[in-house]
């Protein structure tokens, strides 16, 4: 623990949004060459505390002091010429323009001419991205890397600022394992530098890796701080959630039934090619009602692609195989035919495929019900009122009130928002991708917890996930893809997670031992 | 999420506003009004009188402009001429056509569209009446269903192509615009058809100039009562409508919407659909109120529209919204034009004032709490 004067002292920062209280009275302070964990569940106001600190946000209580000088930001510009950078959990950076001018963008390098340098910059990110640890070519366009990549160049970019604090939201989401091993590399280095390192994590073991110091917040407060390397997972977890956690993962009964989805060698060849896509090249598995089926497989597997082709959104092309729902072959054309078939689909990410943030809740709740709200295409308000509060006590969401925007709610919360929705259309199967990304700890065991009464219920779900535990602890059985392919079936009352593993890597790689698998699966 | 936070810092009036401007919220206007006075723990009640000044700003914004027209109006005999029955009915009825008009402009914009083809198709309209009733002796009902009917074709048309193809709706419309005129032109062989009214040949029916005309005790001109029909219409249909759920999802993010199984395809081609009938209803008005139906009729209404919808508080980047708004952007305009016009203003220096105050409108958008 670094016992220097501290770069940053934040004092008693409060904030509140409307009536939700943000921040209260939170204290927050980093050593130079200090990397200081922040936990806490979506919701517990790590963001508000960081955003305030980056001069996103700039109107709070309390007082910030950077090198023992009171300092107040009017905006995030203020704040990185206070040698303040944020990398945020949403990846800002522009599609269409390269690495390095993205790297660059708004302080391009020069020639004597004036003229923007784009050879320097190519040569100096080259060494950045190196130095990183990352194999990128500056020349190609953002667009085109997959999400991790993308992440490492918003590092890489955040390290060029040459900034004394660094605040890392999330930063290794969509990393692989070695992606991971050489960003902390990266961060021990910039750690021996003197730069002060926030890192906001939902990771627990990363945080025992990296950080010299931890932070628990929640409902916007302080509640301890530790040494991350001496306290126990479960002991941190309670800490966050304020309660003990008796099971995090409900082992529904496999009280299975009859056969509800059997898909059979199903092959989609796309008219145009989808660089960056796995589309199905063979895939044969099956669920049945009141099962809960999980699909593991490497980034690039093609899970993502089986369930978009499931639930018809998948391009245009030639398709063979089978898709069978409950004895009658069908071809989703279209989610909302999927849907009349009684097909849910919960996407990867709710912010730009799930919500309309600016939307209430309650119409991003019912918008997939809506004609059973009243009659020849008038709402009754009080009818989808009442659906809509249903479905929020049933997920016991967490909100203000029913016309909030649902923006102003939790990761969590948004997330089980998606959900009531897909349930207010009474579905027989459905798929989720990834449903617990981003989602704190609480929320969760909430829909786990509700994945298990769907199934007590007789619905069938297949439920595409990154975290082994996840698939162990929560499916009756795991289907494992590789390169589009099934290639294992795994019940999980007699398989661990290694096997798992070692069945999506096949024998190309190695078994590292991390709980989190995230391995690139496209060809090199 | 800096958005959506700045967005909750006004939470309960602010959620009303949404109530009104986004349907898709549950509290009907009682409980909306009720929250908004009742100062509850949240907002402090400056931020909610800010607020609501924000929610209202159309409104407001016409109310301004209507006072400063009352100030500057010439006056006769200590009479305020702007406030007399019949300039006031002027005012309303000069603006009828680009209200219609931006009505179905607002629904091309919630769902993140645009349509520059509505001047153009109004002049397709208008010379569709003409020629109908007048070299062709149609009848009074199938000249105005057809020419109707062409408006909603060419407006599905062009919806299908943005829809389908997916090629954006500016350069569909851009085309459509070209497309209509064209149209009007070989149909009218470049010429202005003039309407003459009686029953020999070559004369429209009678029945055609009653949409001319006044109607309670000469009060009423006939086209502002299809614009308040056309705009009352429009927003109960967006307050009460599941199709208009569906509108404000595609227009707030359209791979959710789709993803959430709304129709997206069928909901754009519905509402150009909508936009085009809507343009050929204000050429059937354009028609009968100048006696003539020419190929030339409504250049440049596409962009009043837009100005009418822009200062009605709706986003051009769709999902947000309304037509009351859009109404109050309307008679906003309207008021301007006939102020300026009273007291004789340059016609030039009417445009650059007109230019202004678009641009203030949008300014004062950007000023509001949540946007």
């Amino acid at each position: 623990m670094a016992e220097v004067a501290d770069l940053v002292r934040m004092s008693r920062i409060g904030k509140r949004y409307g009536g939700v209280q943000a921040c209260r009275e939170v204290d927050f302070t980093l050593g130079a060459g200090e990397v200081h964990a922040l936990l806490g569940e979506n919701g517990a106001g790590k963001s508000t505390l960081m955003k305030i600190l980056s001069g996103d946000v700039t109107e709070y209580d309390g007082q910030i002091e950077i090198n023992g000088r009171n300092v107040s930001f009017a905006g995030p510009t203020d704040a990185q010429a206070a040698g303040i950078a944020m990398i945020h959990q949403e990846l800002d950076l522009v599609p269409g323009l390269s690495v390095a001018d993205n790297i660059f963008l708004g302080r391009e390098l020069r020639t004597r001419w004036k003229t923007v340098d784009r050879r320097r910059m190519e040569r100096e990110a080259r060494t950045l991205l190196e130095r990183s640890g990352v194999d990128l070519d500056p020349r190609r366009p953002v667009g085109e890397l997959r999400v991790g990549e993308q992440q490492l160049v918003t590092i890489a970019k955040a390290i060029s600022l040459d900034a004394r604090v660094l605040i890392m939201d999330e930063p290794t989401s969509a990393l692989t394992t070695s992606e991971v091993e050489r960003l902390f590399v990266v961060i021990r280095e910039l750690r021996r530098g003197g730069v002060g390192i926030v890192y906001i994590s939902h990771r627990m073991e990363e945080i025992a890796q990296v950080a010299d110091r931890a932070t628990v917040l929640r409902n916007g407060q302080f509640v301890t701080s530790f040494d991350p390397r001496r306290l126990s997972t479960t002991e941190v977890v309670e800490a966050m959630v304020g309660r003990p956690v008796q099971t995090m993962f409900t082992t529904p009964d496999a009280a299975a039934g009859d056969e509800l989805l059997r898909v059979d060698n199903l092959v989609l060849k796309p008219r145009r090619p989808r660089p960056g896509r796995r589309d199905p090249d063979g895939i044969s598995l099956t669920v049945r009602s009141g099962e809960i089926v999980g699909l593991a497989g490497l980034l690039g597997a093609g899970r993502t692609e089986l369930l978009e082709t499931l639930y018809g959104v998948a391009p245009g092309g030639s398709r063979s195989g089978r898709i069978v729902l409950q004895g009658k072959e069908i071809q989703p054309r279209s989610p909302r035919h999927a849907l009349s078939q009684g097909i849910g689909f919960v996407p990867e990410d709710r912010r730009t495929s799930g919500l309309v943030l600016f939307h209430s809740i309650l119409a991003n709740t019912v918008v997939s019900s809506l004609p059973s709200y009243g009659r020849l295409g008038v709402i009754a308000r009080r009818m989808e009122r009442a659906a809509s509060v249903r479905m929020a006590d049933r997920l016991r969401l967490k909100f203000g009130r029913l016309q909030d925007d649902v923006g102003t709610l939790s990761g969590g919360n948004q997330q089980k928002v998606v959900f009531g929705r897909m349930l207010l259309t009474e579905p027989r199967l459905l798929l989720l991708d990834e449903p617990t990304r981003g989602v704190d700890i609480g929320a969760k065991s909430e829909i786990y917890r509700l994945l298990g009464e769907l199934a007590g219920q007789g619905i069938g779900v297949l439920l595409a996930s990154s975290e082994l535990p996840e698939l162990v602890g929560v499916c009756d059985r795991v289907v494992v893809l590789r390169d589009g392919r099934d290639v294992a079936s795994f019940s999980t009352a007699d398989s661990s997670e290694g096997d798992l593993l070692a069945a999506a890597m096949g024998d190309r790689a190695e078994f590292e031992g991390r709980a989190v698998f995230e391995e690139v699966g496209g060809p090199q | 999420m800096t958005n959506a936070q700045d967005k909750s810092a006004t939470a309960p009036a602010d959620a009303d506003r949404q109530a009104e401007a986004v349907p898709p919220t549950a509290a009907g206007t009682t409980t909306a009004v009720s929250a908004a006075k009742a100062p509850t723990a949240v907002a402090e009640s400056s931020g909610g009188v800010v607020a609501t000044l924000f929610r209202f700003q159309s409104v407001f914004g016409l109310l301004a402009v209507f006072i400063a027209a009352i100030i500057f109006s010439p006056r006769r005999d200590g009479e305020i001429l702007f406030l007399s029955a019949d300039n006031l009915a002027n005012v309303v009825r000069a603006v009828s056509e680009i209200g219609i008009i931006a009505v179905g402009m607002t629904f091309v914009i919630l769902i993140g569209g645009i349509d520059l083809s509505v001047g153009a198709v109004l002049g397709l309209a208008a010379v569709g009446s003409a020629v109908l009733m007048v070299e062709n002796d149609w009848g009074f009902l199938p000249s105005i269903v057809v020419v109707l009917a062409i408006g909603l074709v060419f407006g599905a048309l062009q919806g299908m192509a943005t829809a389908m193809i997916g090629i954006q709706s500016f350069i569909v419309t851009l085309a459509g615009l070209q497309i209509a005129r064209g149209l009007a032109r070989i149909w009218s062989d470049g010429q202005g058809v003039a309407i003459a009214y009686g029953n020999g040949p070559n004369e429209a029916p009678d029945s055609f100039a009653i949409l001319g005309e006044r109607t309670f005790g000469g009060l009423v001109p006939i086209p502002v009562l299809i614009f308040a029909v056309v705009a009352i219409a429009a927003i109960v249909f967006l307050r009460v409508s599941a199709f208009s759920r569906h509108l404000y999802a595609v227009g707030g993010n359209e791979k959710a919407a789709r993803l959430s199984g709304v129709p997206v395809i069928r909901v754009k081609i519905a509402v150009f659909a909508i936009c085009g009938l809507l343009a050929s209803l204000a050429g059937i008005v354009h028609a009968v109120q100048l006696n003539q139906g020419s190929p030339n009729d409504g250049i440049g209404y596409e962009l009043d529209a837009i100005a009418a919808v822009v200062i009605g508080g709706t986003s051009l980047a769709g999902g947000r919204g309304s037509v009351a708004g859009t109404v109050a952007g309307a008679l906003l305009l309207g008021v301007l034009n006939n102020i300026l016009a009273l007291n004789n203003i340059d016609s030039n220096i009417q445009l650059l004032i007109k230019g202004l105050v678009i641009v203030a409108a949008a300014a004062l958008q950007r000023l509001r709490p949540a946007s």
